[in-house]
C-alpha cells in the first residue's frame, strides 16, 4: 500500500465518519484541537480504520500516542509494511 | 401542601404527516393518510403486514455531529420536536434556574435499528471490536431522554418511562406530578419511537397487525370499523412543554391548556389483551383527579389502534363511563400507531382541536363495527367548542393511562 493510498483512505474516514471538510485535513492537523474529535470519537476512529485497512489496532498501545493526521498515516503505514514483510 | 397548577405552553412534532406542528395538523385537516406500502418488508419470512407510516427525516445535520452521533432515528425525532416545543413556548433555558428544567421522554425501547445493527455486527463472529462507541447510547432504553438532555444542556430531572404505547402519556403524567409537587419548573415531556421491521414484527407475530390492506395501504388502520384488521405502525415524536402555571402567567406565555387530571393503572389481567374493567377504572380515576364528571368532557381522543380486541374494549369502556354523548375519535388512521410517541402526538392534535373548535374524525371509519357501537363516533369534521379533553393510551403489559386537559 502506498503512502498516498493511506492518506486518501484515512482522509475519507475523517470526511465520512466525522464530517470534517477536506480542506481541514492537513497532515499536521491535531485530531483533537484542530479537527474536534474527543475520546468517544477515538473508539469510532479505531473501528473505522480497522474496517478501512483490514487491520486490528484496537489493542495497540501506539494508538494512544496518535495526535495528528500524520501520526495516523505513519502508524498505518508501519502496520501495513510489517504485514507485507510477514507475508513475503 | 398546596399543589401547583400545570400549564402546557409549547409543542413540537415530527410525524409521518410532516415534521412540524403546522404541517402535521394540516395533513389531518385534509383527511390525509400517511400509510404506505413497505416494499422491503416482504423479504421477512412470517411478516404479513407490509404497511407502515414512516417519517421523512429532514435537516438532521442541523444537530451538531457531537450531539447527533449518539442519536438513533428516534432520538433525532425527539431532539427536533424538543427544539420546536421550546421555541414555541417562548422561554429560553437561561431564564430557568439551573436544575429546574429537565425532560421526561418515553419510548418502548431504544432505537430499534441501532439494536438490530449492534447485534448484526456483534453476533456473526461474536466480535465486539467492530461496535462503535456510540451504539450503546442509541440502544439504551432512555436514549431519547438522555440525548435531548445532552443536546439542550438540561440539568434538571431526566427520566424515561418505558411503557410501550403508553410511554409518552406516562411521561406527561409524570411531568405533571413533578411540577405539581414543586420539584421542577419546566419539563419537556413526550415520547419518541421509530419504525423497524422488528417493531412491526413484534405485533405481527401476535396477529395484531393489519394484513388485508397491503395493496391499499391508505385504507388501514380502521379504528372502530367493521372491516378493521389490526394496527399499522408509525413513528415520530411529540414533545410538550409543561410549565408551572404561575410562571407561565408571569411571563405572559401562550397557554394551550392546563392539565387537570391524570391516572395510570395496570390491568393485572393479560400481557397483550386490553381490559375494559381497568380502562374504566383508569378513566374514572383521571376524572376524579380532575374533580369533574364524565359529562364535563367535551372530547375523547381514543387510543383505538384498529385491533379487533383493543378497539372493542375501549369502546365498551367509554360507553360504560360516558354513555353515547361525548364525541370520540382516533387519529391512528392518519398517522398509524406511533406507539411510545402516540400519546403525545395525539394529545397535541387534541389541543389544536380545542384551540380551533373542531373535532377531526376517525379516518377509515366507514361502517361502525357492531362491537364498537353505542358511543359518539365522529366520522366527519365537527365544529364544537371544546373546553375539556380526555386522552387515552393503553399499552402492552396491561398498562392504562388517561390524561385530562382544560382550556384556560
Amino acid at each position: 500500500m502506498t503512502e498516498q493510498e493511506v492518506v486518501d483512505i484515512t482522509n475519507k474516514v475523517f470526511e465520512e465518519s466525522f464530517e470534517i471538510e477536506k480542506e481541514k485535513l492537513q497532515p499536521q492537523a491535531h485530531i483533537f484541537n484542530d479537527l474536534g474529535l474527543d475520546s468517544i470519537d477515538i473508539v469510532d476512529l479505531v473501528v473505522a480504520l480497522q474496517e478501512s485497512f483490514g487491520v486490528k489496532i484496537r489493542n495497540e498501545e501506539k494508538v494512544r500516542n496518535i495526535r495528528t493526521l500524520q501520526d495516523i498515516y505513519d502508524f498505518i503505514l508501519t502496520i501495513k509494511n510489517e504485514e507485507g514483510r510477514k507475508n513475503s | 401542601m398546596q399543589l401547583k397548577r400545570v400549564a402546557i405552553t409549547g409543542m413540537g412534532i415530527v410525524s409521518p404527516l410532516g415534521n412540524d406542528v403546522n404541517s402535521f395538523i394540516k395533513g389531518i385537516e385534509a383527511g390525509k393518510s400517511s400509510v404506505c406500502y413497505m416494499e422491503e418488508w416482504a423479504q421477512y419470512i412470517g411478516m404479513n403486514s407490509h404497511v407502515a407510516a414512516p417519517v421523512t427525516l429532514k435537516d438532521e445535520k442541523k444537530i451538531p455531529r457531537q450531539s447527533r452521533r449518539s442519536m438513533g432515528r428516534m432520538s433525532i425525532f425527539a431532539a427536533q420536536a424538543s427544539d420546536q416545543a421550546l421555541a414555541d413556548s417562548g422561554t429560553t433555558l437561561s431564564e430557568v434556574p439551573s436544575r429546574r428544567i429537565g425532560c421526561v421522554i418515553g419510548s418502548t425501547t431504544g432505537s430499534a435499528k441501532s439494536i438490530n445493527d449492534a447485534f448484526e455486527i456483534m453476533l456473526p463472529e461474536k466480535d465486539l471490536t467492530r461496535l462503535s462507541s456510540t451504539m450503546f447510547f442509541q440502544c439504551m432504553s432512555h436514549t431519547a431522554a438522555a440525548n435531548v438532555a445532552q443536546y439542550l444542556g438540561l440539568t434538571g430531572y431526566i427520566m424515561a418511562p418505558a411503557a410501550a404505547c403508553a410511554s409518552s402519556l406516562h411521561a406527561i403524567g409524570t411531568g405533571y406530578d413533578l411540577i405539581r409537587l414543586g420539584k421542577q419548573d419546566i419539563l419537556l415531556c413526550g415520547g419518541a419511537e421509530e419504525l423497524h421491521p422488528t417493531v412491526t414484527g413484534s405485533f405481527d407475530i401476535l396477529f395484531a397487525t393489519s394484513v388485508k390492506y397491503n395493496n391499499s395501504p391508505q385504507k388501514t388502520p380502521r379504528p372502530f370499523d367493521k372491516e378493521r384488521d389490526g394496527l399499522v405502525c408509525g413513528e415520530g415524536s411529540g414533545i410538550l412543554v409543561l410549565e408551572e402555571y404561575e410562571r407561565a402567567l408571569c411571563r405572559n406565555a401562550k397557554i394551550y391548556a392546563e392539565i387537570i387530571g391524570y391516572s395510570t393503572c395496570g390491568s393485572g389481567f393479560h400481557m397483550s389483551q386490553s381490559d375494559k374493567k381497568s380502562m374504566v377504572y383508569c378513566m374514572s380515576e383521571a376524572l376524579s383527579n380532575a374533580q369533574i364528571r364524565p359529562d364535563q368532557i367535551d372530547y375523547i381522543n381514543a387510543h383505538a389502534t384498529g385491533t379487533l380486541q383493543g378497539d372493542k374494549e375501549e369502546a365498551c369502556a367509554v360507553k360504560e363511563l360516558f354513555g353515547g354523548s361525548v364525541p370520540i375519535s382516533s387519529l391512528k388512521g392518519y398517522i398509524g400507531h406511533s406507539m411510545g410517541a402516540s400519546g403525545a402526538i395525539e394529545l397535541i392534535a387534541s389541543l389544536l382541536m380545542m384551540e380551533k373548535g373542531i373535532i377531526y374524525p376517525t379516518l377509515n371509519l366507514d361502517e361502525i363495527s357492531p362491537d364498537c357501537e353505542g358511543i359518539n363516533h365522529i366520522t366527519k369534521p365537527v365544529k364544537k367548542e371544546i373546553n375539556t379533553i380526555l386522552k387515552n393510551c393503553f399499552a402492552f403489559g396491561g398498562i392504562n393511562a388517561a390524561l385530562i386537559c382544560k382550556k384556560i
